[in-house]
């Protein structure tokens, strides 16, 4: 059982015809970060949502070190940090008048709330703008700033919903190098992102979900191992008809018709022989990949790759 | 708990301090509203233009003879000690006592709301005394007037209704700004995120009365000031002060609770910021039209004076009347204000299960 354990958890919002979560069970342990995966209306932001309380009304159980979720907090309020994916702050605000209002109301006395103030605004490098209105600010600096109200409490769980939609890949870099700082041995980090490569980047484990069930879930490692041995391709020119059908007929060769190819490869053997291969048939591979898939194919194949919206 | 409130009424004045337009709305628009009613409609509130409501306790024809040129007949009061109540809360302007079995020649009395114009008094005593009785005026001489309350000299003038007319107006207009930012605040995720940080709803509604109750506040004070200054520098008369600042305070108070509780269920009501200001804006337009800010009560008809005391606006009115007029006492304001506290609490408790309801 994980620190944070999520068990036959169903949710349907009021007057919806489905469930937008059916039955999802997660274990989330501390330490690392947590990617969840899933396509648009997967049930990711509403998972985020009752696990940070925001909704109400599931049944299931959400446990935390073992104790209701709802009881633990309880006991600590300021337990749990939620980074939503709006810019939810005051536009009309100065960047340090938000950092003291959302301290305020979780009950930072002044002390600590200067103290915490100054290091969330570190931490997110927003020292320079502090004293800006925050509808004035760029979008990656709006992103640093709802991040950064985020940490004011250093929550030992901390839920980020799609933290770097819509920054540059300046601000982007910045804002996963400084998750990637905060996971800790006694910190639960969750982190939901529609970008594969920023999950693959930062994340520990991940749980691919769709229709509020889990699909996938494990370490990255893991879930990235290719037991299927399965050779993905990329050739500078189209393979011969000839070599296609046999590499159908030998090795499940599937085509997206822009010059990627993927088999399934029976022995490592294989390997050095289908790329002799495609060599002799005048097709050089630009890219390769053996052994580990890629998880934006895996999330593909596992979500039907049918549009959601 | 004062950590949390003491955020949110911070966040809340520096988000309103920055709202220029919704300042407008809450000083300036009743401030101009003060300052051009009450000279506009000076000359309409002199006595010649003003129609006093009467009534006769015991002789009905009494009333019928002396309505006319100013003097209305309205249904007479149960008996004398309901007239004095009537009186006491400007409901009447005068009440005529006429002893039982009265042959035209004992005492009458006249019971007088204390702003009658000591002229328009002395008109109603002559038509009694003469043309309405229809008597012997050698006989009839025996008529004494009693003033209910403290007298006071001046008449009730356009700037004594005006101020505290409009003074109403804006203090209801808190409905705007309150409402704003909550959409706002809605709109935005912030008010997700503050449920996540597990602040409570009732918490965040109360968070918005302490500031606004101040702003009503100071509305208050800037728009008797404006009475008092503004519109006799500008030609007009100078308003009168009360005599008891403590009653003037809670008749405030009270107007502000229902104002601010008001602000806080069009804000959750209204799903976008166009629609709380048509909810917002025009009910308080419609209140205020009702309600005698738009158009005195004194001048419009019994049937229209009687829709007229639904309106909170009325009964807000009819406190700071009470005290700025009357000159009266904590039991002439206790009706409006336990009127407008319990408008405030329906008002609130709605707020806070209908947000329940949506969850």
């Amino acid at each position: 059982m994980g620190a944070l354990s999520l068990r036959d958890l169903t949710f349907r919002y009021p007057g919806a015809n489905d469930a937008a979560l059916q039955g999802l069970t997660l274990d989330i342990p501390r330490g690392g970060v947590f990617g969840l995966l899933g396509p648009n209306g997967a049930g990711k932001t509403t998972l985020i949502s009752l696990i940070a309380g925001q909704l109400r009304g599931a049944s299931g159980d959400m446990l935390l070190d073992g104790a209701p979720l709802a009881e633990a907090r309880r006991r600590a309020p300021r337990s749990l940090g939620l980074v939503p994916q709006e810019h939810a702050f005051y536009p009309m605000l100065t960047c340090r008048e938000n950092l003291r209002f959302f301290g305020g109301v979780q009950g930072l006395g002044a002390a600590r709330l200067a103290e915490r103030v100054a290091a969330a605004s570190a931490f997110a490098r927003l020292e320079p703008v502090l004293e800006r209105r925050a509808g004035e600010l760029s979008g990656g600096l709006k992103r640093r700033l709802n991040f950064a109200i985020g940490l004011l409490t250093e929550p030992q769980v901390l839920l980020l919903d799609e933290p770097t939609v819509g920054v540059d890949a300046q601000s982007r870099a910045f804002l996963l190098e400084r998750i990637r700082a905060l996971a800790a041995p006694d910190r639960i980090v969750v982190y939901t992102s529609h970008y594969m490569e920023e999950v693959q980047a930062i994340c520990d484990r991940v749980a691919i979900i769709d229709h509020g069930r889990v699909l996938l879930a494990g370490p990255l490692a893991e879930v990235l191992q290719d037991s299927a041995r399965s050779l993905a391709l990329r050739l500078s020119a189209p393979l011969p008809a000839a070599l296609a059908a046999q590499w159908r007929a030998r090795f499940d060769l599937r085509e997206d018709g822009t010059l990627r190819y993927e088999l399934r490869l029976g022995a490592p053997a294989d390997l050095v022989q289908a790329l002799q291969a495609a060599q002799a048939a005048g097709c050089e591979p630009l890219s390769i990949a053996y052994g580990e898939r890629d998880l934006e194919q895996l999330f593909m194949r596992l979500t039907d790759r049918s549009l959601r919206d | 708990m004062l950590r949390i409130l003491t955020a949110l009424w911070t966040k809340e004045w520096l988000a309103l301090s920055r709202d220029v337009h919704g300042l407008a709305v809450l000083f300036l628009m009743p401030a101009a509203f003060i300052v051009i009613m009450s000279l506009a409609l000076s000359d309409a509130f002199k006595e010649g233009a003003r129609v006093t409501d009467f009534a006769v306790l015991g002789s009905p024809k009494l009333g019928e003879r002396l309505a006319g040129e100013g003097f209305r007949a309205v249904p007479a009061p149960a008996d004398e000690r309901h007239a004095r109540e009537q009186l006491r809360r400007g409901g009447i302007g005068l009440v005529v006592l006429v002893p039982a079995q009265y042959d035209g020649t004992g005492p009458v009395t006249v019971l007088a709301d204390p702003a009658l114009d000591a002229l328009q008094l002395l008109a109603f005593r002559e038509r009694l005394l003469g043309a309405a009785l229809g008597i012997d005026l050698k006989r009839a001489t025996n008529v004494s007037v009693e003033v209910i309350g403290s007298p006071r000299p001046a008449r009730p003038s356009s700037v004594q209704q005006n101020v505290p007319a409009w003074l109403i107006f804006g203090m209801f207009f808190v409905v705007l700004p309150i409402s704003a930012l909550f959409i706002v605040e809605r709109r935005d995720g912030t008010a997700a995120r503050l449920r996540s940080q597990q602040v409570a709803f009732s918490l965040l509604l109360v968070g918005k009365i302490g500031p606004f109750f101040v702003i009503n506040l100071l509305q208050t004070i800037l728009m008797l000031a404006a009475g008092l200054t503004l519109v006799p520098w500008l030609g007009g008369e100078a308003l009168s002060l009360p005599a008891r600042w403590d009653l003037l305070a809670a008749v405030a108070a009270c107007t502000s609770l229902a104002a601010i509780a008001w602000g806080l269920l069009v804000a959750v009501c209204a799903r976008t910021l166009e629609q709380a200001t048509v909810i917002g804006g025009v009910g308080n337009i419609l209140a205020a039209a009702l309600g005698g800010i738009m158009v005195p009560r004194f001048v419009m008809p019994a049937t229209m004076q009687a829709v007229a005391s639904l309106s909170p606006m009325a009964w807000a009115l009819d406190g700071f009347h009470a005290v700025l007029l009357r000159q009266g006492s904590g039991s002439d304001i206790a009706l409006p204000c336990a009127k407008l506290v319990a408008l405030a609490a329906v008002l609130f408790a709605a707020a806070v299960w209908l947000q329940r309801r949506r969850g």
